[in-house]
């Protein structure tokens, strides 16, 4: 791990333009800030509606931000101009959204072979990875299978392993495992920290969830209600590899739970 | 109860849904029938100049073809039918990612487009006339004119409603501009150009027939005005039954295209136009 | 790369505000922009080719204007309303007196009685075999095959059946318009809650009670989807029967305009017939929102849907 962070936000802020019948504009993000290292698996806790969609948006390159800026490797990116925006900055930044977004037309594995595709890196050794992956996730054998005859689970474990496959420096994730029942959860948690393991890329992980946070992160930053703000950061001691199922048992947990409740109200 | 009854009721107990399949299949063929026996009972009371005899329609049917001159008129009428459509689809669908470029435009004169679907385009069949000559380039603009309002207003429609979330998606895996109008913006309308096409194509060879109506010396439509200028009924007959089987056939071979090519969709969307 | 803010569509028409008042001159200005080619046009290339915007114009007023007046005279009395006609028409010496209504009346009457005669019992039929989903099975095939057949390409056989008259296009009409609103009102039975039917049985409805509150305020979107669609079609029918062969209506006119080479005559009918379909369209939107007052808009609709 380098000293240098990976990525890094400052003074971020976002406003939206004030809609007909409102008063002034509301600022959703501002004054936040924050960095993160190579390899570090980050996650973010904060209210529904506390912009954290925004925030990973911001840092894809998706939107604009109205204040701050976001450095990645130590350049600025060009996040203030609506025409010079490069959604995920040439494909260093994968992001996988709340919504699977796959696309409906195309089977799961044209799905998860797609950035390779459009990035003209598809060969034996990328599909062979792909096919890898897709193993991992327990997908094997819905290759053919288009989106609506998967389930929810089945979905999102595509659209996962889709932003996997071209193994982008930076993954955003975006409350992924938000809508699925607790068994799969628990399962995709696992799934992804294995995956993690093997290949120690930066993940910048949201959601609302504490106990998920906890499990998975090394740091966790929590997030203050709009406008929003890092409203605190706690360093994860529980050691690696974590056990998903027990880690309300550890030692280590409650503590770390009762202060990042506390913040989060 | 007598045994028939009974016979009756214990077979309709067993598979109602089968016996419901029948008397459907048996009523239709009936009422096909039926259809058939009142045109022949029409044609002997009305007379010859009013309803042709089916048998004759038959006969002349079959005489027509063997000779070529059916053949001649329905190749005539499907050939600018395809023409016409082939040059309307172009438009209908090049003009709106055309448009997607352009929203100030678009935005522009749009109510204009939307005002010219109230003119009836076959009323600008004589102008169409004055203006390009009686051959077969006024019909060429009707068909034309006709098959592009449906497509574009389609494609229009299923391009603004394109998940701007998958081509968000799209663009953070690395797709170009060129991808994603090929990948997700194309892919997301061909429902809509579909189902407009569902639409547009018959009324490519309708409109082609009543263009023949009114100018031109072939073709399925002059067939029947020339017949009906001549009174000669069978051959207005034969014409209107011709080209009823043609469109028809051309309709279920369209349900059959667009059934084999939505296996990735989850509802049969079927779109009203 | 450009992108906008994360909605679900492309968003193309104008935000409120600066925006619409932009959007409004924009309009503006292709309205101007278009008539002015058409100017434009009429004075190089002369008058054959796109007909004059100002032969449009005055045909169309005086043909109103007289149409007015000849309608005052049979309401008031001739007397001094003919003197006052010849007065104002001396100048321009066109004997016309309201041409253009009259046999705008004749198109409007074809596509009307038309229409009635072929929506009616269009709408009717699905509520009497309601109960009889045997038929409506029978039938069905015949009535697809009937909504795909050209039924224009018919009109011959109406014309040498009916002749020349007012009878041929209303038979038209009425049959291209039978088999649109037979369907659409058919997709407005199959789509009756079966939940309130079950409630008004509970309360103790009859059939027919059942039929009149509950099915048929629930079918009538449905029908009048129908009758927009129809509508157009309708004068179409009219128009297009009337062009093959006719001697009086719109369609005639415009044949009429085209053989004579007046090309201002063709575009004084075309405008005729363009206001009829947008006068028909305005009408059915005025029935329809009276007859459904209690539906709430369109995006709380689709809100209840869910």
């Amino acid at each position: 791990m380098t000293a240098e962070p990976l990525l890094e936000v400052r003074d971020l802020g976002k406003r939206f333009a004030a809609r007909a019948g409102r008063d002034a504009p509301a600022w959703v993000i501002q004054g936040l800030s924050f960095a993160v290292s190579d390899g570090e698996f980050l996650t973010i806790i904060g209210p529904s509606g506390s912009g954290k969609t925004t925030l990973l948006n911001m840092i894809a390159q998706i939107d604009t931000a109205s204040s701050g800026t976001v450095r990645f490797q130590s350049e600025a990116a060009p996040i203030n101009d609506a025409k010079s925006l490069n959604p995920g900055l040439s494909c260093k930044i994968g992001y996988v959204t709340q919504e699977d977004n796959l696309l409906p037309w195309r089977t799961t594995l044209q799905n998860v072979l797609f950035p390779l595709r459009v990035q003209g890196r598809l060969n034996d050794k990328t599909r062979a990875h792909a096919e890898t992956l897709i193993k991992a996730v327990g997908l094997a054998g819905f290759e053919s299978h288009y989106p609506h005859e998967l389930s929810g689970g089945m979905r999102k474990r595509a659209s996962l392993i889709r932003t996997l496959v071209y193994d982008p420096p930076v993954i955003l994730m975006d409350e992924p495992f938000g809508a699925l029942d607790a068994q799969t959860r628990v399962q995709l948690q696992e799934d992804l920290l294995r995956l993690w393991e093997l290949g120690r890329k930066t993940i910048i992980f949201v959601t609302h969830d504490i106990a998920e946070a906890i499990a998975l992160g090394d740091r966790t930053l929590v997030l203050s209600r709009a406008p929003a703000q890092v409203a605190g950061e706690h360093v994860i001691t529980i050691a690696r590899p974590r056990d998903i199922r027990g880690i309300m048992g550890h030692p280590e947990f409650g503590m770390l739970y009762q202060s990042i409740r506390a913040q989060v109200q | 109860m007598s045994t028939t009854e009974s016979a009756l009721d214990l077979a309709a107990e067993a598979s109602p849904i089968k016996w419901r399949q029948y008397a459907v299949t048996i009523g239709r063929i009936a009422l096909a029938l039926a259809l058939l026996a009142a045109w022949k009972i029409g044609a002997d009371r009305a007379g010859p100049i009013y309803v042709a005899d089916p048998v004759k329609v038959a006969q002349r049917i079959v005489e027509d073809l063997s000779s070529g001159a059916l053949l001649r008129h329905i190749y005539v009428t499907l050939r600018l039918a395809g023409i016409g459509f082939a040059i309307g689809c172009f438009f209908g669908v090049a003009l709106p990612f055309v448009l997607r470029r352009l929203p100030r435009l678009t935005n522009a004169i749009e109510p204009y487009i939307m005002a010219s679907v109230g003119v009836p385009k076959y009323a600008l069949v004589p102008l169409f006339i004055l203006w390009v000559g009686i051959d077969d380039a006024p019909k060429l603009w009707l068909v034309g004119l006709l098959v592009f309002y449906p497509v574009f207003i389609a494609v229009f429609a299923g391009i603004r409603t394109v998940d701007r979330r998958l081509i968000n998606m799209a663009r953070v895996a690395g797709a170009g501009e060129a991808t994603i109008s090929r990948e997700v913006v194309w892919n997301s309308l061909l429902p809509f150009f579909f189902a407009s096409l569902k639409i547009a194509l018959p009324r490519a060879i309708s409109a082609t027939i009543i263009g023949e109506f009114l100018v031109g010396n072939e073709g399925l439509g002059y067939l029947i005005e020339n017949s009906r200028q001549n009174f000669d009924t069978t051959g207005v007959f034969v014409g209107i039954v011709v080209s009823t089987a043609i469109v028809l056939l051309i309709n279920a071979i369209l349900v059959w295209l667009d059934r084999r090519h939505s296996a990735w969709r989850p509802t049969d969307r079927d779109m009203q136009l | 790369m450009a992108a906008q803010s994360s909605d679900a569509a492309v968003e193309l028409r104008p935000t409120p505000g600066r925006g619409a008042l932009r959007s409004r001159m924009d309009r503006l200005l292709v309205l101007v922009v278009l008539l002015a080619i058409w100017v434009a046009l009429s004075a190089t290339l002369g008058s054959y080719w796109v007909g004059s915007p100002w032969g449009v114009v005055t045909r169309l007023g005086i043909d109103l204007w007289s149409g007015i007046w000849h309608a005052l005279a049979f309401l008031a009395g001739t007397g001094w309303t003919e003197s006052a006609l010849g007065l104002m028409t001396r100048p321009t010496n066109l004997a016309s007196g309201g041409e253009i209504l009259i046999h705008a009346s004749y198109t409007l009457y074809e596509a009307v009685a038309g229409f009635l005669i072929g929506a009616i019992p269009a709408a009717a039929l699905p509520f009497l075999l309601r109960r009889l989903p045997i038929v409506t099975a029978i039938i069905d095939p015949f009535m697809v095959g009937g909504y795909g057949a050209p039924k224009l390409a018919l009109a011959p056989l109406f014309i040498l059946w009916f002749g020349i008259g007012i009878e041929s296009k209303i038979a038209l009409v009425a049959i291209t318009v039978f088999f649109i609103v037979y369907f659409s009102a058919l997709a407005g039975i199959r789509a009756l809650d079966a939940k309130l039917v079950q409630m008004a049985q509970v309360a103790g409805a009859s059939e027919r009670a059942v039929a009149r509150h509950i099915v048929f305020p629930g079918a009538v979107p449905y029908i009048f989807t129908g009758f927009r669609i129809a509508m157009p079609y309708s004068i179409g029918g009219a128009v297009i029967a009337e062009l093959i062969s006719a001697n009086r209506g719109l369609g005639y006119l415009i044949q009429l305009g085209a053989m004579n080479f007046d090309t201002t005559g063709v575009f004084v009918a075309l405008v005729a017939v363009t206001c009829i379909v947008f006068v028909g369209n305005w009408s059915v939107d005025i029935v329809e929102r009276w007859l459904l007052r209690w539906r709430p808009p369109a995006d709380a609709r689709a809100e209840l849907k869910s």
